[in-house]
C-alpha cells in the first residue's frame, strides 16, 4: 500500500485536521509544509494564524507557531521580523481577516515593503463564523448576510486583493494569486513567496482561491464548478509581481 | 443510540456549533440502520443536503421540514409559504408548535391546525404533530385532528 | 413607521432573533455590524426582515467601522445600532467613547463571550468593566445587563428611547447564552403596551439655509484648553447623576431580613433566584439582590438592603472573576460588610453552586 507522504514539517499529533471535507486549506498547507521542507527551513519558521477557519491551523505544523486576532496576523508578523530578521514569518488568514478587518494593516505593510510572507486563502465567505458575506463574496451570492444575494450596488464589487495590494508595492515584492485547482502552480507560487522573503528583497503576498463547501452548500462537482467556472473566471490566476522575471500567468490579461 | 457530531473538546475555540463539517456526516448515508440528520438554519435551505454523499440518489431519504408556529419566521400563513418555498426540496411537513415551558393544548393545536391548513394550500399535509412527552398529560392522541408524536428528549439539559 | 408584530403574541425564539426583532418594533432604521460569534444572527435575521419593513443594514469592514458607522447615522437622526461580542467589543471602544464625548444616542447590544482575547465564542460575564467603562473617557453610560428573553425585547425597545431622550449612549448587556437559547416571550408592538417611541432628530444635516436661516452646526470631540475639557466633563456628569436616579433598576428579594445577601447579575440571577428559595426552604436566611442597570449602578438600593436586612454578608456570584464585585466595592464604599465572592470566569453558575457557597460561608 502506498501511503500519502506527509511533509516533515507538519506536526502529527494535530492530525487528522479539522478542516472540513473538500476545504481548500489542506491543500494551500501541504503546497506550504512541502517547501517548508524542501528549503530546509522548518526550524526558522514562524507560522501566524488568524481568526476563522485559518485558526485551525494553529498546531498544523512541526514548527513555532502563533494565533492572533482576527485581521492582526499581518502586523504581528511585521513585528517579529522587524525583530529578528533572521526568523521567516508566514502570516495565514482568509479573506475576511485580510480584506476586511486586516485590509489596513495589509495594505501598510504593502506600502513599507515588510519582509514578510502572508498567504490569504480566499473561499469568498466567511467560513467560520457561519457563512456571512465577505469582501471577496461574487456579485448575486447567496450569504447569512446577504440572502436576497450581494447587491454591488449596494455592497461593491469583490475585492481584488492582489492587484490593489501590488500597485502600493515597490521593487522586491512579490504578489500572486493561486488557485487550489492548480497544486504545482501554487506549490511554485508559495516557493516564490518564500524565497523573496529569504533573499531579503520584500513584501510577500499569495492570495489562494480555495473551496469551501460547507457553507457554499455544493457536492464535489458544484464546488469544482464554482472554483474554476466562477470564482477563477473573476479573480484572475497569475502572478502580478514578481522580482523573478517576467511572472506567470494563467488568464491574467497582459 | 449514536451520534456523529463533533465534540464541544474538538471544535476549538471555534465560531459557531455546528460551522464544521464532520467527515462522518458527509457519509452518513452509507451507515445501516435509522438515520436522522439535523439541519439547521441557514439562507440555503436544503441545498445542505449536498454536503452529503448520496443524497440525490437516495430512495429511502425524506427531507420533513419541521415548523412550529410560535417561531416568529413562521408565525402566520404567509410566513410559512415563504419559508417553505425557500427550503428547497420538502418531502414532508411536521408540525412543531410549542412554547417550551409555556406550552398549552391551546397553543399546540391554534398553531398545528394553522401549519396544516397552509400546508394543504401547497398540496402537502402535515405528518403528525411532535410533542414533548412532558405534555402527555395535557395533549392525547387525536387531539388537533393531527397524528401525535410524543418526544423524548435525551440531552434535556442543553440549553438549545 | 408600520406597526412590526401586529398583534401582541407570544414566541419562542432565540436571544439574538429576539434582539433583530425588538429593534424593528422599535422603529431601528439601520443596523450596523460585523461578523462575531456568539451574535451573528441578530444580523442574520435583521438582513431578512429589514427589506420587508423598509429597514436597512450594512457589515461593515471590522467592528471599529460598525461603530463609527452608527455614529454617523445617529448625528444624521437616524435611529441605528450594531451589535458586537467580546474582541469587536473591545474594538467598539473607540467610537463608544466618541459617541459619550459628542452625546450620541448610540444603542448597541453586547452578547458576553469568554474573554480576554479570544477566549471562547460561548458565554461570560467578563465584558461588565469594559461595556460600563470602557474607553478613555468616564463611563457616562447606560447599561442594562438582562436575564430573560423578555428583558431582552424590553430593554432593546427602552434603549432606543433611554439613549434618544438623555443621549448617552445605551447598552443592552446579554451573553452568548442568552444570545443562542429558545425560550418563550411575549412580542408587542410599543404603542400597544402604552409605549411611546422617542422620535430620532438630527444633530447635523438640519434643513434650512445656513447663513439666512441658522448657522451651521459644528460638532466636536476635541477641546484646545484643559478647562473647557473639564466645563465639557463636568457637565456630562451632573447631567448623568441627576438622570440616575430615575434609570437605575434592579430587583430584590427576601431582604428584609436575612444573613446573606447573594449578589449576581444577567442570566446568574435567574441561579441566584432559585439559589435562594431553596436555601430559605431549607431555613437558611438567603436573600438576593440583582441590579439590572450596571450603570448607573443601584448603589442607594444595595446599601438600604444592606441596612434592611441586617445581612453580615454579601455574596457575589459572576462568570468572571471581580468585575461585578469591582463595580459593587467601588459603588458601596464606606459598608463595612464582609465579601464572599463565588468566581466562575467563562462558567455558567447554577442555582447548586450559589446554595453550596452560601452553606460552606455561613
Amino acid at each position: 500500500m502506498v501511503a500519502p507522504v506527509t511533509p516533515k514539517s507538519w506536526y502529527l499529533p494535530s492530525k487528522p485536521h479539522k478542516f472540513c471535507p473538500g476545504c481548500g486549506h489542506g491543500i494551500v498547507l501541504k503546497a506550504l509544509g512541502e517547501n517548508i521542507d524542501e528549503l530546509g527551513i522548518q526550524n526558522k519558521i514562524i507560522f501566524g494564524c488568524d481568526i476563522g477557519c485559518s485558526l485551525l491551523s494553529w498546531n498544523f505544523f512541526a514548527c513555532d507557531s502563533t494565533q492572533t486576532h482576527h485581521g492582526r496576523t499581518t502586523p504581528v508578523m511585521v513585528g517579529i521580523k522587524r525583530s529578528r530578521p533572521e526568523l521567516i514569518t508566514v502570516g495565514y488568514m482568509g479573506d475576511g481577516g485580510g480584506y476586511s478587518i486586516g485590509s489596513q494593516h495589509l495594505l501598510n505593510s504593502a506600502v513599507r515593503n515588510e519582509k514578510v510572507t502572508l498567504i490569504l486563502v480566499n473561499n469568498v465567505n466567511y467560513g467560520m463564523t457561519g457563512g456571512q458575506m465577505a469582501p471577496t463574496t461574487l456579485p448575486g451570492q447567496k450569504t447569512e448576510t446577504t440572502p436576497y444575494g450581494r447587491d454591488p450596488e449596494l455592497t461593491g464589487y469583490p475585492t481584488k486583493g492582489p492587484e490593489f495590494i501590488s500597485t502600493l508595492t515597490s521593487d522586491g515584492a512579490y504578489v500572486a494569486r493561486a488557485t487550489v485547482s492548480k497544486y504545482m502552480q501554487l506549490k511554485r507560487f508559495i516557493r516564490n513567496a518564500l524565497r523573496n522573503q529569504l533573499e531579503g528583497n520584500g513584501f510577500s503576498f499569495v492570495e489562494v482561491l480555495s473551496t469551501c463547501p460547507t457553507n457554499w452548500r455544493t457536492n464535489a462537482q458544484q464546488t469544482w464548478h464554482f472554483l474554476e467556472d466562477e470564482m477563477e473566471k473573476f479573480f484572475p490566476v497569475g502572478e502580478i509581481k514578481s522580482p523573478f522575471g517576467k511572472g506567470e500567468k494563467t488568464n491574467v490579461a497582459d | 443510540m449514536k451520534v456523529i457530531g463533533f465534540s464541544r473538546q474538538d471544535s476549538f475555540g471555534l465560531g459557531e456549533t455546528g460551522a464544521m463539517l464532520n467527515p462522518q456526516a458527509r457519509w452518513i448515508l452509507r451507515h445501516e440502520g435509522d438515520i436522522i440528520m439535523d439541519v439547521g438554519y441557514g439562507v440555503h435551505g436544503a441545498r445542505t443536503l449536498n454536503l452529503v454523499e448520496g443524497a440525490d440518489e437516495s430512495p429511502e431519504l425524506k427531507v420533513l421540514a419541521v415548523v412550529n408556529y410560535t417561531r416568529p419566521m413562521t408565525n402566520s400563513p404567509a410566513r410559512i409559504i415563504d419559508f417553505l418555498t425557500g427550503l428547497g426540496r420538502v418531502d414532508g411537513i411536521i408540525a412543531n408548535t410549542h412554547l417550551g415551558d409555556e406550552t398549552t393544548l391551546e397553543i399546540v393545536c391554534q398553531g398545528n391546525r394553522m401549519i396544516r391548513d397552509t400546508v394543504r394550500q401547497l398540496g402537502m399535509d402535515v405528518m403528525y404533530a411532535a410533542v414533548d412527552q412532558k405534555f402527555s398529560n395535557i395533549i392525547k392522541p387525536g387531539d388537533c385532528e393531527i397524528p401525535l408524536k410524543l418526544i423524548e428528549r435525551y440531552m434535556p439539559n442543553a440549553i438549545w | 413607521m408600520d406597526k412590526v408584530i401586529g398583534e401582541t403574541k407570544k414566541a419562542f425564539l432565540t436571544g439574538n432573533e429576539t434582539v433583530a426583532w425588538a429593534a424593528l418594533a422599535a422603529g431601528a432604521e439601520i443596523m450596523f455590524g460585523y461578523p462575531i460569534t456568539p451574535q451573528n444572527e441578530v444580523m442574520h435575521y435583521w438582513t431578512r426582515m429589514a427589506p420587508k419593513y423598509n429597514r436597512n443594514f450594512l457589515q461593515t469592514e471590522d467592528e471599529l467601522s460598525a461603530g463609527f458607522t452608527t455614529c454617523g447615522a445617529v448625528q444624521a437622526g437616524r435611529k441605528a445600532f450594531t451589535a458586537t461580542a467580546g474582541p469587536g467589543n473591545v474594538l467598539m471602544q473607540e467610537p463608544f467613547g466618541m459617541a459619550e464625548a459628542m452625546r450620541l444616542p448610540l444603542v448597541a447590544v453586547i452578547q458576553q463571550r469568554g474573554g480576554p482575547s479570544s477566549g471562547t465564542v460561548v458565554y461570560s460575564q467578563q465584558e461588565v468593566t469594559l461595556t460600563t467603562f470602557g474607553g478613555n473617557g468616564e463611563g457616562m453610560r447606560i447599561v442594562y445587563s438582562t436575564a430573560t428573553h423578555q428583558e431582552i425585547y424590553d430593554y432593546t425597545i427602552k434603549a432606543f428611547n433611554v439613549a434618544w431622550k438623555h443621549r448617552f449612549p445605551t447598552f443592552v448587556l446579554g451573553d452568548g447564552y442568552q444570545a443562542k437559547m429558545r425560550e418563550p416571550m411575549e412580542m408587542y408592538d410599543p404603542e400597544d403596551k402604552g409605549i411611546e417611541m422617542v422620535a430620532p432628530y438630527p444633530l447635523i444635516g438640519l434643513g434650512g439655509e445656513i447663513g439666512a436661516e441658522r448657522e451651521p452646526a459644528h460638532l466636536c470631540n476635541i477641546y484646545s484648553l484643559e478647562e473647557e475639557l473639564y466645563e465639557v466633563v463636568l457637565k456630562h456628569a451632573a447631567e448623568f447623576e441627576a438622570l440616575s436616579p430615575s434609570i437605575v433598576e434592579w430587583t430584590e428579594g427576601e431582604c428584609d431580613d436575612a444573613d446573606i445577601i447573594v449578589v449576581s447579575h444577567g442570566v446568574v440571577s435567574r441561579a441566584a433566584d432559585d439559589a435562594v428559595k431553596a436555601l430559605r426552604a431549607q431555613g437558611i436566611k438567603a436573600s438576593y439582590f440583582r441590579p439590572i442597570t450596571l450603570r448607573p449602578f443601584p448603589q442607594q438600593a444595595l446599601r438600604n438592603a444592606i441596612a434592611r436586612s441586617g445581612a453580615k454578608k454579601l455574596l457575589v456570584a459572576e462568570s468572571a472573576y471581580g468585575q461585578l464585585e469591582r463595580l459593587i466595592k467601588q459603588e458601596i464604599y464606606g459598608e463595612t460588610i464582609k465579601i464572599e465572592t463565588l468566581f466562575n470566569p467563562g462558567v455558567g453558575i447554577i442555582d447548586y453552586d450559589i446554595i453550596s457557597k452560601v452553606k460552606s460561608v455561613l
